[in-house]
């Protein structure tokens, strides 16, 4: 009987290996750890993307919940997702842009074409839908370093308190906001 | 005249790999830092590189930190909390000891433990005497003077 029961023990280390290795394929490696969650908004100072002189601190952005959503022209998952987002905007959605500067490097492309770049948003919002309240423009990446962004699309879920609740690696679309956005939502807006 | 060719060429390509090189630092320390850091600290976009490795925006990012950071005179500790503050543990390839993470190390421990003790058990169960009485030794003698009479016929 003993003998029997170990020679089936090989059988089942190969069951146990097949189901860890079955569900590494469902597994998505994108959605990784985030050191932000539960903490508050770190403190910035940026300037908007379409005018000249106004600027946004963190402070201002407290005392409603929206969504950090962080983006580029050059981002084609960002541009799949307009569409949705500009429906969540239509259902009540604070929606706030960062706009994620993909490679400008001073001491190589020279000065940054801003007018260039305010074109090209303006253009492909105008396609494919304008989801954002407004768009904070990160040059130097730092708030994105600050908030542990690794690329675009990425979005963050932030309270009125300024507490970052949620933060989300890849494409907004009906599935993501049903399974983890929705919830929070509900709680956050009854 | 073609080995000193080849020998020339050799040292060019030397001297654009030292071109390469251009991050400047105070000290030699400074310099060893940095280099244990971007080996240690791990690409968060592109998941099997060091940041050292990786061409992506975003290890170019954390590897410019990493030097203003050294340069400030921050520790390799500072550092890698200042990363996983904000990348998570996930940044750093030494994970940290917490409940979620003990099985690595227990399970080796484990697996070798497990195994010694069964190669032992096996062994000791291997050197019990036999018990062998008359009986069986009349057995014996019977079965084998069966078995050559089989063989004969």
């Amino acid at each position: 009987m003993n003998r029997k029961l170990l020679a089936l023990l090989p059988l089942l280390a190969f069951v146990l290996v097949c189901v860890f290795l079955f569900q590494g394929l469902f597994s998505n490696p994108r959605e990784i750890q985030t050191g932000r969650l539960g903490q508050p908004m770190p403190a910035f100072d940026l300037p908007d993307l379409m005018q000249d002189s106004k600027r946004w601190q963190d402070s201002q952005l407290k005392g409603e919940v929206y969504l950090l959503n962080v983006w580029g022209t050059w981002c084609p998952t960002c541009l799949a997702e307009l569409d949705y987002l500009t429906q969540l905007r239509e259902q009540g959605v604070k929606i706030i842009g960062l706009y994620y500067v993909q490679s400008y490097d001073a001491d190589f492309d020279g000065e940054f074409d801003i007018s260039a770049l305010r074109e090209e948003v303006t253009s492909m919002l105008s396609r494919a839908g304008d989801p954002y309240q407004f768009n904070m423009l990160d040059l130097h990446r730092t708030l994105a370093l600050d908030l542990g962004v690794s690329g675009a699309p990425e979005t963050f879920l932030v309270d009125s308190k300024g507490t970052i609740l949620l933060h989300h690696t890849g494409d907004i679309n009906p599935r993501v906001w049903r399974a983890k956005f929705a919830p929070l939502m509900q709680e956050l807006q009854p | 005249m073609k080995y000193i060719l080849v020998v020339s060429m050799l040292f060019i390509s030397g001297m654009v790999m030292a071109e390469q090189d251009r991050y400047q630092f105070d000290n030699n320390e400074q310099a060893q830092r940095f280099a244990e850091l971007t080996k240690e600290l791990r690409c968060p976009k592109c998941q099997n590189q060091n940041i050292a490795d990786s061409d992506a925006v975003v290890a170019k990012d954390l590897r410019e930190k990493v030097l203003a950071l050294v340069k400030e005179g921050k520790s390799k500790d500072d550092v890698i909390e200042y990363m996983i503050d904000r990348y998570g543990y996930f940044v750093h390839y030494d994970p940290p000891v917490t409940p979620a993470t003990l099985v690595l190390w227990v399970l080796p421990v484990l697996i070798v433990v497990f195994g010694f003790s069964s190669i032992i058990f096996r062994q000791r169960k291997a050197a019990v005497k036999q018990t062998w009485s008359e009986q069986d030794e009349a057995l014996l003698a019977k079965l084998i003077a069966q078995n050559e009479r089989q063989e004969q016929i």
